[in-house]
């Protein structure tokens, strides 16, 4: 969305709300004015699911959480932390860490300097979900302010709570089209006392089998990342567990292996974030069904790079060189092959009209009932997700 | 208007699936929270999702409000019936229709229960991780609508975590899909706003669970203690040396009296508190993390440790503690289980409080939880036959809501249900609940689909719960509460 991109040169009314009052507050105060709002955090996603063709949802004004940030409430004992939305997940980290706490989640775009609201609202993910899961697993309280400034909260400071709908969950991947996000408390965990990760040389084809093999081992590995034709097995633990777990792949895979370094880690992250050019998609499969939807997929003559959650399923693709029809190509086979479990990370191989989802979800009509009813007059255009959300308002 | 609802049933789910006999109706009118009850003007039965959307229809085109049921082990009133309206059992619905080991993951019928499922699929040695205590009994359709935990959710999480997909018939009728194949987001994370839900939001017809590879060992320490505050103060030191036990279990002296009153588990009768550490993982790092935890224990004053030696004993010491609740009923005519959930560095303070507010009134709690993510259930002894009712559900209430004052919640895992639904207004604010029911009207704009639940409502606010009574696979020592 342009617009969004640079939102000077549109005359776009940037608001900088500080706390979740002033959030309530820059809504209100444009309910009239300005009805259509956008959301931007730091803008790393602003490459994610962009619209096909020229901006087709205009925004009146943005809601930048660039200065809702700051931590709210932090008890290293109980483990948990409460931020502001804007907080970047990497200033998180170095604070928890301080403590030997960590928010057990890695996502390519935190080195970019992503927010936390930003990264709930995006559902993304690293290679710690193979175990861990990703943003929506660990986030515990949520404080979000819909479009007729109302501030509702739900979950809490603890970790088990069972108390009201989680709206944590519901505000997971909705692409600021709810709501804004204002405040999150986060689950941390023990930072490890030593992780080692050790590559296993191997087809793309045979990444599950082996996979599986070491989880079937019991050996508890913290990441299993395919990333191109190495299999990285991290471990985290004790110094003596994780160099006999690390030890141990060997003999469950009757492969050899080999040592890893954290390049191999940057690797993965590179091929997440993509550089000026390519096209970047993330695929969702069944796990064993991962290598041979990606081997049909036509990146004959592209030159390709994949990183793949091996057993969760998730394979993110980046495409480089070749015509922007052939990356158009390798989207619509995409979409016809995983249907709505395929997210553009970043569009720029692909043509001006390429379509940035697939068809919807079996639960759209849920989908926008939620919409409906949580931005009745429509203040968050929907263009993030308008194909499944607004389908008549998205121009061709 | 009934009767035109009874022939829609009985074509929906046929006629041998529609009880309508006021003696079968009983069965089904109340849940695990035996006080309250509300008699139903039909429960049916069916046996496919297909007529699971059948009879919601019917009840949807009939504007007559319908309610989910899977065991009625429920502890909060989630499964009380509405009256004149149709309580729709899942206990049909059980079959396991698909293990698919390769990608560690089963597709299952709501009615199938909990342990039911790791059975099936413990010859590909994999296990469902959730383990509510009812797992015996409970099923995974129930598992969804309360998100279960259970006593390793302290490292494995609820159920939330444990669900790829679930096939709903939505309050209109129409069936629905949330969640998908891999853990890629769709949008909107429909399907962890669902579990969880109390069955508010529709009718599970199917759920496609992850399973987990059995861990390569298991060690597990019980550790008595001369005051509850040391106790506590373990529990802080383990979690705080950066060990994430599977369970950290906590008992008290009038806890421990009860369960060795009932099975002889092995408890030291008479301390303060016993803490049960379980670990699991790789077998070196559980060996050395095992004697960390000891060494904590001892440096916080333990009084005992002992290692269990093999599975039978360690079988022994969860018996006991999942025999705790029922094992109450030894020590008390009658009691209250309580489940709420505070800052785990405030469980001292918590139980201090528990203590005072148990003397103003006069009346004896016995409080067992899971320490690791601080989630207390005292057990409120009482007499109703000495006129203490009263007093202990003030008392009962009154612990709740403390939990809610110390910066917890009102439900670690028991739910809102009918029980609580009028303590909400305690834990969150008007909005936040409003804000909440946006979701409810985006799924049930009729508001058929179990109502009643987990909102307060002036209805509701004004009844009263009655006092527990154990299941009697509870009593048996066989499931247990938490």
């Amino acid at each position: 969305m342009t617009a969004l991109a640079s939102p000077s040169e549109a005359g776009l009314r940037v608001l900088l709300p500080t706390t979740a009052g002033e959030v309530r507050d820059a809504l209100l105060d444009t309910a009239g004015s300005r009805p259509r709002i956008g959301v931007r955090g730091t803008g790393t996603a602003d490459a994610w699911a962009t619209p096909a063709g020229p901006v087709d949802v205009e925004v009146d004004a943005e809601v930048a959480t660039t200065e809702l940030r700051g931590v709210l409430r932090y008890n290293p004992a109980d483990m948990t932390m409460a931020v502001r939305a804007g907080t970047p997940l990497a200033e998180v980290q170095e604070e928890v860490g301080r403590h030997g706490q960590r928010v057990a989640f890695d996502p390519a775009r935190a080195a970019l300097g992503a927010t936390v609201g930003g990264l709930l609202a995006t559902a993304d993910g690293g290679p710690a979900r193979h175990a861990q899961g990703t943003l929506r697993d660990l986030v515990i309280g949520v404080t979000v302010v819909l479009g007729d400034g109302t501030v509702a909260r739900s979950g809490g400071h603890v970790i088990k709570n069972v108390a009201g709908y989680d709206l944590a969950k519901l505000f997971s991947g909705s692409f600021g089209t709810l709501g804004v996000v204002a405040e999150v408390v986060l689950r941390l965990h023990p930072l490890p006392r030593a992780s080692a990760t050790v590559a296993v040389p191997v087809e793309p084809a045979q990444a599950h089998d082996v996979g599986d093999r070491i989880v079937g081992a019991g050996l508890e590995p913290s990441a299993l990342e395919l990333c191109d034709d190495r299999l990285l097995v991290r471990f985290d633990g004790t110094p003596e567990g994780v160099a006999r777990r690390a030890k141990a792949v060997a003999a469950a895979v009757e492969r050899p292996v080999q040592e890893a370094a954290d390049t191999d880690w940057a690797t993965v992250a590179a091929t997440a974030l993509g550089e000026p050019g390519d096209t970047v998609l993330r695929l969702g499969t069944l796990p064993s069904a991962g290598p041979g939807t990606l081997a049909a997929l036509p990146t004959a003559g592209l030159d390709t790079a994949l990183s793949s959650t091996v057993m969760s399923g998730v394979h993110t693709l980046r495409l480089r060189g070749g015509s922007p029809a052939a990356h158009a190509e390798v989207l619509r086979a995409a979409h016809a092959a995983v249907g709505p479990a395929c997210t553009v990370l970043r569009r720029d191989g692909l043509p001006a009209d390429a379509p940035a989802w697939g068809p919807p979800p079996r639960s759209v009509a849920v989908l926008r009932a939620v919409k409906q009813r949580f931005d009745p007059t429509g203040r968050f255009p929907a263009a993030r997700l308008a194909p499944w959300l607004d389908p008549e308002g998205v121009r061709a | 208007m009934l009767s035109q609802l009874r022939s829609a049933l009985v074509d929906a789910v046929g006629v041998d699936g529609v009880l309508d006999e006021p003696s079968a109706l009983r069965s089904y009118e109340c849940d695990g929270l035996t006080g309250y009850r509300v008699t139903p003007a039909y429960v049916v039965l069916p046996r496919t999702a297909a007529a699971v959307a059948a009879a919601v229809t019917a009840c949807a085109r009939h504007g007559v409000p319908f309610v989910a049921r899977g065991a009625g082990t429920g502890l909060s009133g989630g499964a009380l019936p509405v009256a004149d309206g149709v309580v729709i059992s899942l206990q049909r619905l059980r079959r396991i229709v698909e293990i698919d080991p390769v990608n560690r993951r089963a597709v299952v019928e709501p009615g199938v229960t909990n342990l039911d499922i790791t059975k099936a699929v413990a010859p590909h040695g994999l296990y469902f991780a959730p383990d509510p205590s009812s797992q015996q009994v409970c099923t995974i359709g129930g598992n969804v609508a309360e998100n279960s935990g259970g006593a390793h959710c302290l490292k494995y999480g609820f159920t939330v975590h444990h669900v790829h997909s679930v096939d709903v018939v939505l309050p209109d009728g129409t069936p629905t899909t949330l969640g998908g194949e891999s853990e890629l987001a769709e949008g909107p994370d429909l399907l962890g706003a669902f579990i969880g839900s109390e069955g508010t939001l529709g009718v599970v017809t199917s759920v496609t669970v992850k399973l987990l590879p059995r861990p390569a060992a298991v060690q597990t320490l019980v550790a008595d203690f001369d005051s509850v505050e040391a106790a506590g103060a373990t529990v802080t030191a383990i979690i705080g040396a950066g060990i994430v036990p599977a369970a950290v279990e906590m008992m008290d002296t009038l806890a421990i009296e009860a369960v060795e009153a009932a099975v002889e588990a092995g408890y030291t009768k008479g301390v303060a508190a016993a803490l049960i550490v379980e670990l699991d993982g790789p077998a070196e790092e559980v060996a050395t993390q095992l004697a960390e935890v000891e060494t904590l224990c001892r440096d916080h004053g333990t009084t005992a440790v002992t290692r269990t030696a093999d599975p039978a004993e360690r079988a022994r010491i969860w018996k006991g503690r999942k025999a705790a609740f029922a094992a109450v009923g030894r020590i008390s005519p009658n009691y209250f289980v309580q489940d709420g959930v505070v800052p785990r560095t405030r469980l001292t303070e918590a139980l201090t409080r528990i203590g005072e507010l148990a003397d103003e009134a006069g009346l004896r709690v016995a409080n067992v939880f899971h320490a690791g993510d601080g989630n207390l259930h005292p057990l409120v002894l009482y007499n109703e036959a000495a006129g203490e009712h009263d007093r202990a559900e003030h008392l009962s209430s009154s612990i709740a809501e403390l939990c809610v004052d110390l910066g917890g919640s009102l439900s670690g895992e028991h739910g809102i249900g009918t029980d609580k639904a009028c303590s909400m207004t305690r834990q969150y604010g008007q909005d936040d609940l409003d804000t909440m029911k946006r979701l409810r009207a985006a799924y049930d704009p009729a508001g058929v689909c179990n109502p009643g639940k987990l909102f307060p409502t002036p209805r509701l606010c004004g009844e009263r719960p009655g006092p527990y009574h154990p299941h009697p696979l509870e009593s048996a020592g066989l499931i247990e509460r938490m």
